[in-house]
């Protein structure tokens, strides 16, 4: 099982703090299966098109995902993945 | 020049009150604010000035744009030496009193001598009096601020002041003004009440005129566009403050928590900005011009105020190991009242707690309060009460981290760089973050070069947070853009939007002076190196570039930054080089030559 933890703004679009998901081997296979769970708000904030937004934030285990593959980041059991969308603060 | 206004100097011993123009050379070469305030006080101050000493000068300084139509324009510098480090000191304010001071005409005061008594000074456009503050005397600011007001009988006139902790030299001491904005580390509300001055109170009748006022409404109209299309400016501050940050920083592994004994917390998300949006926010607060709107009015049982900052979380909240936010904001509002610094004060609460927990500190010293222990709500609120009006073991936590643990002998417990309390990003899991701090001209402070923006938030580019190449460059970028944004009277908030060119179109439709983005970045450059040459003249050396011996040589724990450690001393040659310093870290007479220094 992989975990999955929504921050912010994703939790409007979702509708709770966190899920799970099985049977997916990359970051872009497990954003694919929430857009079916979620539709089209999720959906719309972490693609643009075919590739990833550049206005999420995603990390795979505390790892920023632009250093682990981008999308294809590899996924196994138990794995958290958490997804911000881009914020800052000081 | 018109967009500077005047520079106004009081003599507090001799109740001098005399008015100067602005150099036009020094307004061109370090723009305003913490650029000018520094070049001020290096000139003026004689070399091992006692801070707390009559002969220790407050500089309260406006950048060009302060009060002027640009986003987020209404941000003033407090400049002197900082009794906390022995550095310079430079603390910047945002509200509205910066902005008020620019209406009545007046660019920058500086602060000489010490009042015979408890004193306030009264600013009306050209009118400026010392008057009485006796009756003032241990009132919090917000008792301060609403009476101040009736007795001048100007209610939107805009008051700054110190607090009980001020007035009995508190080392972390702040400044606050419209109640509960602070001008909040170094300890800068200690020197105000080594000069018995209470508070300044402004109000001003007209607004700075800038030297090209058309130009001026068409970059404030780009550049709102580009805040508004910026999903930081125009979304996550606006809706969860900074305290969205907690989760985030959190995630990473970088979040320190119990005075750096790990960086993380497994119940974070009590204390994020989305519960703190969801459980007690009333509404957001702008300051002067300001689009963004980071501020966060809050209410906790029958109290509200303002706060907390992201900062402030950490500081109180994961620092001491405390994870819901109700004992957090009310130790904010404490510190709003009493005017000390949130991040300093509750990073020394958590060097007290791990001096207690070792038992260097005893039981019986406590004289009955609440026990010094990591997760202790009851006790954050209560010692932040007995720093504030420095009663019984309040005095000893009034000092800072460093004085304390140093006198407990244990300096290496103290979390700070030149004796001043680090923020809350650990140097171990974000290696930038950490050469910022380590070379910070104030000690331990985020907000000289903020490079979490790059390593991660990915703006304006991703970089790794755990490796170190092209680290000293980046920081050395943050820093003195930093230094420039400081100077100018704009937030550097915008600057998640903005980019140093959108500040040199600004000042140069300001003050008429032929800015671009180079001349801007040099403006910085120049001011981070007077910063760096005052602080070798009080005698503060290169050797004190460095962190605490925990994030050089502890790794973290666990979490997902496990077994990390700063490696400062990899990236401190290449920053030295890139500074154009020599390797033990001295500026070059080539470099400061080239500053026109």
């Amino acid at each position: 099982m992989i975990r999955v933890l929504f921050f912010a703004t994703f939790r409007e679009y979702t509708g709770e703090k966190e899920t799970s998901a099985n049977g997916v081997t990359s970051v872009e296979e497990l954003l694919r299966l929430l857009g079916r769970r979620y539709g089209d708000a999720f959906e719309s904030h972490v693609f643009e098109g075919n590739t990833l937004s550049s206005q999420a934030i995603l990390m795979v285990n505390g790892r920023h995902i632009a250093h682990t593959g981008g999308a294809s980041t590899p996924l196994k059991e138990g794995d958290t993945v958490a997804l911000f969308p881009l914020l800052g603060g000081g | 020049m018109n967009a500077f206004g005047s520079v106004l100097r009081i003599n507090l011993t001799t109740g001098s009150i005399s008015r100067e123009q602005v150099n036009e050379k020094t307004a061109k070469e370090f723009v305003g604010g913490r650029g000018y305030g520094t070049k001020i006080l290096y000139d003026e101050l004689p070399k091992g000035t006692d801070p707390l000493s009559p002969e220790n000068k407050l500089l309260f300084v406006n950048g060009p744009l302060t009060g002027q139509a640009a986003p987020a324009a209404g941000r003033y510098m407090v400049i002197t030496k900082s009794p906390l480090t022995g550095t310079v000191a430079s603390s910047n304010s945002g509200g509205f009193w910066g902005a008020e001071l620019a209406k009545a005409g007046w660019f920058m005061i500086i602060l000489e001598g010490k009042a015979e008594k408890p004193s306030y000074i009264w600013i009306k456009d050209d009118q400026v009096e010392i008057r009485d503050a006796s009756s003032l005397w241990g009132l919090n600011s917000h008792e301060a601020t609403d009476n101040l007001l009736k007795q001048v009988g100007e209610p939107q006139a805009r008051v700054a002041c110190i607090g009980p902790a001020g007035e009995k030299g508190a080392l972390l001491a702040a400044i606050m003004n419209d109640k509960n904005r602070a001008a909040g580390r170094s300890g800068v509300g200690a020197v105000m009440g080594s000069k018995n001055l209470k508070a300044l109170v402004v109000r001003g009748s007209s607004r700075p005129s800038p030297e090209n006022a058309g130009e001026m409404q068409s970059l404030l109209k780009s550049s709102l566009e580009k805040i508004k299309a910026n999903p930081v400016t125009s979304q996550g501050l606006p809706a969860y403050g900074t305290a969205v940050l907690v989760n985030i920083l959190n995630q990473l592994g970088a979040y320190p928590y119990k005075n750096w004994a790990s960086s993380h917390m497994a119940n974070a998300d009590l204390q994020s900005g989305e519960t703190l949006a969801q459980n007690f926010l009333i509404k957001k607060y702008a300051c002067f011009g300001c689009p963004i709107g980071c501020g966060r009015i809050t209410k906790v049982g029958e109290r509200h105020g303002e706060g907390p900052e992201y900062e402030t979380i950490f500081a109180f909240g994961v620092c001491c190991g405390v994870e819901p936010l109700e004992p957090i904001i009310e130790a904010n509002y404490l510190c709003n009242e009493y005017g000390l610094d949130t991040i300093s004060a509750g990073v020394t609460l958590a060097a007290a707690m791990e001096l207690y927990e070792k038992g260097s500190i005893s039981k019986e010293e406590l004289e009955g309060g609440p026990e010094l222990r990591f997760g202790n709500g009851e006790a954050i609120t209560y010692w932040t009460k007995k720093m504030g009006l420095l009663e019984g073991f309040g005095k000893k936590l009034a000092q800072g981290s460093w004085r304390l643990c140093e006198s407990y002998g244990h300096p290496e417990i103290s979390m700070s760089v030149k004796k001043q309390e680090m923020p809350a990003y650990d140097g171990r899991a974000i290696q930038g973050i950490g050469l910022n701090y380590a070379t910070s001209n104030r000690g331990g402070c985020h907000v000289r070069g903020y490079t979490i923006s790059p390593e991660v938030l990915g703006l304006p580019e991703k970089l790794d947070p755990v490796e170190i190449e092209n680290k000293p460059l980046w920081v050395k970028i943050f820093q003195d853009l930093t230094a420039a944004i400081d100077s100018s009277g704009m937030c550097l908030f915008t600057s998640f939007a903005l980019g140093a060119e959108d500040y040199a179109a600004f000042l140069k439709a300001a003050t008429g002076f032929d800015y671009d983005a180079d001349a801007v970045l040099q403006a910085g450059e120049r001011t981070w190196n007077l910063e760096r040459l005052f602080n070798l003249r009080e005698g503060i050396q290169p050797k004190e570039d460095t962190l605490p011996e925990r994030l050089l040589k502890e790794p973290i724990p666990d979490g997902p930054s496990k077994g990390m450690v700063s490696r400062l001393p990899e990236m401190l040659p290449e920053y030295y080089k890139l500074r154009g310093w020599s390797e033990e870290g001295l500026p070059t007479r080539e470099k400061l030559d080239s500053l026109g220094l």
